[in-house]
């Protein structure tokens, strides 16, 4: 056995860290050692004379309590004094920030209040009457540029000038009259079939009609036949019938075109 | 009952409840005034010392984890406190050696104690005096302090196995200056 391992056991023994069994084999084991027993026994004796050395500690006086108790309640007034003079030093710190702070905070916020409230009054009536402005402006400036966009030579330009005729709110009759010369006149099928385009927004107006069936009968492109065909079925419009048999007895007509006028005459009517 | 585990006291001491102090106290005064008591002979110094030493486990409250024994911590501090007054009394120059000086009973109490007993306790407690602290201290923690050998081992910072040597040696020279002091 080797000399700690056996200091270990010999530990384990004296401080009662063996079992019945374990000690009865460590007992068995040493007795067979009589150098091992002399050092067990001496260990033994010496563990044993201590118990007599523990009777000769005296019992603690009671100025040993009154000292502990004194402490304690010292330390707990101490803890507790220290927690609510905290407390109210935050408190004190508290209030001497937030005095003129909160008076500054309530005065800047009404003055916010205020100011905020006088330029959001402002700002509601002055944007509603630019706009009112704007778009007025815009429809007349729109409208001119119609006009003049129309007299381009340029069949881009023409396009981008019913493109724009397109976009307005109401037509003037200066606009819906040039958007006829330019869907009876135009060299441009592109253009003509822009401005009918355009034109079939103001279907509800009388004269806009009027205007469709006149221009059957003008027509000499195919396509732009063919759309007006359609927009007249689409409206039911039974005087158109008359202006699209005259275009059906018109020599040289397509037959694709002319299919198309006979299904919409038997449509409509 | 687990509210009751000294772990669990300590830690309700730790979160502010110091009152639970006191039942502590109840539990392990006589446990450490023993220690301090076999450590130096002295029954008022003792109390002292016990006393200092729940003054720093109130103090140092917040290191307690709860992992470990409350005993383990508990003798550890008292270690240190004991540490701490000879260091102090050395300073000041009031005792200059602990072996040879600390034995030399001061006290009423002491003087009946030697007076009630027979002559070789009186011999056993000087032979204790005699030995190094540390193992004067390791004896006492095995010996008297309901410790296991895994905590002394803790309270030492050394292994359990390390512990027990270090026990058992001790009671080898007690042994050895009882002996001599016996053909003296």
């Amino acid at each position: 056995m080797e000399k700690e391992e056996f200091q270990i056991r010999i530990m384990d023994y004296l401080s009662g860290q063996m079992d019945e069994k374990q000690r009865a084999m460590f007992e068995k084991e040493i007795a067979s050692d009589p150098e091992c027993q002399k050092q067990f026994d001496a260990a033994q004796s010496t563990w044993k004379q201590l118990d007599n050395l523990e009777r000769t500690i005296p019992e603690p006086s009671e100025s040993m309590d009154t000292a502990f108790y004194g402490m304690l309640y010292d330390q707990v007034e101490a803890m507790e004094s220290t927690s609510v003079s905290f407390l109210d030093q935050l408190l004190k710190l508290l209030q001497r920030l937030w005095k003129p702070q909160l008076a500054y905070g309530i005065i800047l916020l009404g003055i916010g209040l205020v100011a905020g409230y006088l330029m959001n009054d402002q700002g509601n009536v002055e944007p509603a009457n630019t706009t009112i402005v704007d778009s007025n402006e815009t429809e007349e400036v729109r409208e001119k540029l119609v006009l003049t966009l129309l007299d381009q030579p340029s069949a881009n330009k023409r396009l981008q000038a019913v493109s724009e005729a397109t976009k307005l709110n109401s037509a003037t009759e200066s606009i819906i009259n040039a958007l006829f010369t330019t869907l009876n006149n135009d060299p441009n099928i592109n253009v003509r079939l822009a401005a009918l385009e355009s034109l079939t927004k103001y279907v509800e107006k009388p004269e806009v009609r009027m205007g469709f069936i006149q221009a059957i009968s003008k027509q000499e492109s195919p396509l732009v036949q063919i759309a007006l065909a359609d927009l007249m079925v689409r409206l039911q419009e039974k005087s158109s019938v008359d202006s699209m048999k005259q275009l059906l007895e018109k020599p040289g007509i397509d037959t694709t075109v002319k299919q198309k006028l006979e299904e919409s005459i038997n449509h409509i009517i | 009952m687990h509210a009751l585990t000294d772990n669990a006291l300590m830690l309700k001491v730790k979160s502010g409840d110091l009152q639970k102090m006191g039942l502590l106290y109840e539990r392990h005064k006589k446990r450490l005034f023993g220690f301090f008591y076999n450590m130096n002979s002295n029954a008022s110094l003792s109390e002292d010392l016990v006393q200092n030493v729940f003054v720093r486990m109130l103090k140092y409250k917040h290191t307690f984890t709860g992992e470990g024994s409350f005993a383990a911590w508990m003798f550890r501090t008292a270690r240190n406190v004991n540490y701490d007054h000879y260091r102090k009394s050395k300073k000041s120059g009031q005792q200059h050696d602990l072996s040879s000086l600390e034995f030399k009973l001061t006290d009423e109490e002491d003087m009946n104690v030697k007076m009630d007993h027979n002559d070789s306790v009186n011999q056993l407690k000087r032979a204790m005096l005699q030995l190094p602290v540390e193992k004067r201290e390791i004896l006492m923690l095995s010996k008297y302090k309901g410790l296991k050998f895994s905590e002394i081992g803790d309270i030492l910072g050394c292994s359990e196995g390390a512990a027990k040597v270090k026990a058992h040696r001790a009671l080898n020279e007690l042994r050895t200056v009882f002996l001599k002091m016996e053909t003296i």
